[in-house]
């Protein structure tokens, strides 16, 4: 038979129990649909979060208090001992691999202005951050060197802090009152959306020494450090590394470069979609199971039929690839379908979060569901290959 | 004359020990190009198991089958399957029509596994239900024909390949006796334009209309004559 005639005679038999045919494979196309979504969402979020790491620049290293264990093991728990004493020393006998060493200094605050109040996140940092992090003001300025240096109290405002403030009024050069010290107003921040998981449009930023004596503290929370580009980050680190020795011990920080932090959360991630994914696939291990149950239904049902075609001349291979080309039918028909309905709940999801469907993952949900067809197909067509001629038309 | 079919000492027997039964009992027989052979014998006679394995649809447990010169039981089963497609031509007293497919495409049917593809085929599809007087039916499904109109889409089928020989399987049990009488006319017109048909019945009224008789019982060929056909008889009327 050619493969055109296979195709015909094939899917007529499927069209006579449509019903049942959806039915059947219903199973995997609820396995492809969830492998697509969970592929797609997963891509999504590691497109998005390296975009993010991007956003930050890759040619830096974080030093962070306490010991992160393994690849990534949740927050530290160890006392924080960093300080401006390690900035300065750091800054001092910075190598020629390393631009800048700036520090941060995060805390909750309450910013207040007259009756209005909000629980928030005080960034206090270098000027220079507005610079690599591409920050500009929409109103007003950003601070500069100088009022950092005397810890001028002077705050810069993300724009979704500053209208839930201020309200419709200019912030610019009003006050804000923040841990019950007052300061001024200088700038608000273009919108910047989420960076690394930090809604900067809720921040307050001020000055990091205006930040240090605000705290009281001499500790910092971050120490970032640039380097020249992305192939000096190891030597970068190795001086580093080789600063902090003297003073700490190993369990006191951990050094952080972007792409072994991106690495770690790729590496998470991937590790998660593929036990999501074997899970989809066990779906599609269950779809294959009903194909060649359905299979063999319409095997026995259509004996006569199998015996009929083998006394006008059909070969038992013919008979053989009858069969497997309506498994296949089956169950690459409901990979297509599959494709369709995780591509529109992945396309649904879009609103919520960033999703995007590779076409690798097209591929790889039609190539398992041909698969299924093809391992769940081959024993009823087997069977009804073997049948006996003269056996099949005694079959009532 | 030329044999199409050549038996020599066919024995089929079923089953082990205490319940092997006997089927065939030493059966030879030829038939010749042209000829018109009806097998009678009640239920049970055997001349199913014997239509089977003159048909290649069976092997014989022991005996020597010669169908066109060639030993059947030395043929692979695909080979078998080819002399099937090619050779043979099967029509069945239940018909045996594919259910969910028009005539027409039950009488494509052994083309799918022969060569022939498309246009040639729908071609000789269309010629052969022409033949059959079912040229308006070409599309109507089984369930939408009679009995007779059914058992014509057959003929049309088992003649689609040109074969060198048709078996037919009590070709008018399932039929009343005014369109049993339609069907021998026709396999008795297909006979006088040459072509060789060995049938299978219990109905001396449908045997009649074969050319050589062959009465077979438990296993055994009684008797194997000739007869003066029915149609012979009508053609003499009519001149």
């Amino acid at each position: 038979m050619n493969p055109v005639e296979l195709l015909s005679v094939s899917i007529e038999a499927i069209k006579t129990n449509k019903l049942r045919s959806v039915l059947t494979a219903l199973g995997v196309i609820i396995g492809v649909a969830s492998i697509i979504l969970l592929i797609s969402i997963s891509a999504g979020l590691q497109g998005f979060i390296s975009s993010q790491f991007e956003k930050l620049g890759a040619n830096s290293l974080f030093i962070i208090p306490g010991k992160l264990e393994g690849s990534f093991g949740g927050p530290p728990r160890t006392v924080n001992k960093l300080t401006f004493n390690i900035v300065d020393r750091l800054e001092r006998e910075k190598s020629s691999a390393i631009v800048d060493v700036s520090a941060f200094i995060e805390i909750a605050v309450t910013a207040r202005f007259k009756n209005e109040s909000k629980v928030t996140t005080l960034d206090g940092v270098k000027e220079s951050y507005f610079v690599y992090s591409d920050m500009k003001a929409e109103k007003g300025r950003v601070f500069n060197e100088k009022e950092d240096e005397v810890a001028r109290r002077v705050a810069v405002l993300g724009t979704t802090l500053a209208r839930d403030l201020y309200k419709a009024d200019n912030p610019i050069d009003k006050t804000i009152s923040i841990s019950n010290k007052t300061f001024t107003v200088i700038g608000v921040l273009e919108p910047q959306g989420n960076i690394g998981g930090v809604d900067i449009d809720n921040l307050v930023l001020i000055p990091l020494n205006s930040a240090r004596k605000l705290t009281g503290t001499d500790q910092v929370n971050s120490i970032l450090v640039r380097t020249t580009s992305t192939d000096t980050i190891p030597v970068a680190k190795e001086h580093i590394d080789k600063i902090l020795k003297r003073t700490l011990s190993e369990d006191d920080y951990t050094l952080l470069s972007q792409e072994q932090l991106l690495s770690s959360i790729l590496q998470i991630l991937g590790v998660l979609t593929a036990a999501l994914g074997g899970i989809a696939a066990i779906s599609l291990l269950v779809g294959g199971i009903g194909i060649s149950n359905i299979m063999l239904v319409s095997v026995t049902e259509r004996t006569r039929e199998i015996g009929l075609r083998k006394a006008v001349g059909a070969t038992n291979k013919a008979i053989l690839s009858q069969f497997l080309t309506e498994s296949v039918i089956l169950s690459l028909g409901g990979g297509i379908l599959g494709v369709i309905v995780g591509y529109l709940g992945s396309l649904i999801l879009s609103n919520f979060l960033e999703t995007t469907v590779p076409v690798w993952a097209v591929v790889l949900g039609l190539g398992f569901s041909t698969l299924v067809g093809v391992i769940f197909g081959t024993f009823p067509a087997i069977r009804a290959s073997r049948l006996e001629p003269i056996e099949a038309l005694r079959h009532e | 004359m030329k044999f199409l079919i050549h038996a020599l000492n066919l024995v089929k027997t079923y089953g082990e020990g205490e319940s092997k039964t006997v089927a065939l009992d030493n059966v030879s027989m030829d038939v010749g190009e042209g000829e018109f052979v009806a097998i009678i014998g009640a239920s049970g006679s055997g001349k199913s198991t014997l239509m089977n394995i003159l048909g290649c649809l069976d092997k014989p447990t022991s005996g020597k089958y010669f169908f066109e010169d060639k030993l059947v039981s030395e043929l692979s089963a695909d080979s078998l399957a080819g002399i099937r497609n090619k050779k043979i031509g099967f029509i069945f007293q239940s018909f045996n029509l594919l259910a969910r497919t028009s005539a027409l495409k039950n009488v494509e049917l052994p083309l799918l596994y022969g060569n022939v593809t498309g246009s040639d085929m729908t071609k000789r599809a269309v010629n052969l239900l022409t033949k059959v007087n079912l040229s308006s039916k070409l599309h109507s499904k089984p369930s939408q024909l009679s009995g007779g109109e059914q058992q014509r889409v057959a003929i049309a089928r088992a003649l689609v390949n040109d074969p060198s020989i048709i078996f037919a399987d009590e070709p008018t049990g399932n039929l009343d006796s005014r369109t049993s009488f339609e069907i021998m006319k026709l396999f008795s017109q297909l006979n006088s334009e040459g072509r060789t048909i060995v049938m299978i019945t219990h109905e001396m009224d449908v045997a009649r209309f074969a050319a050589r008789i062959i009465r077979i019982h438990d296993g055994k060929i009684l008797e194997d004559k000739k007869n003066k056909p029915v149609r012979a008889a009508f053609e003499k009327k009519k001149s």
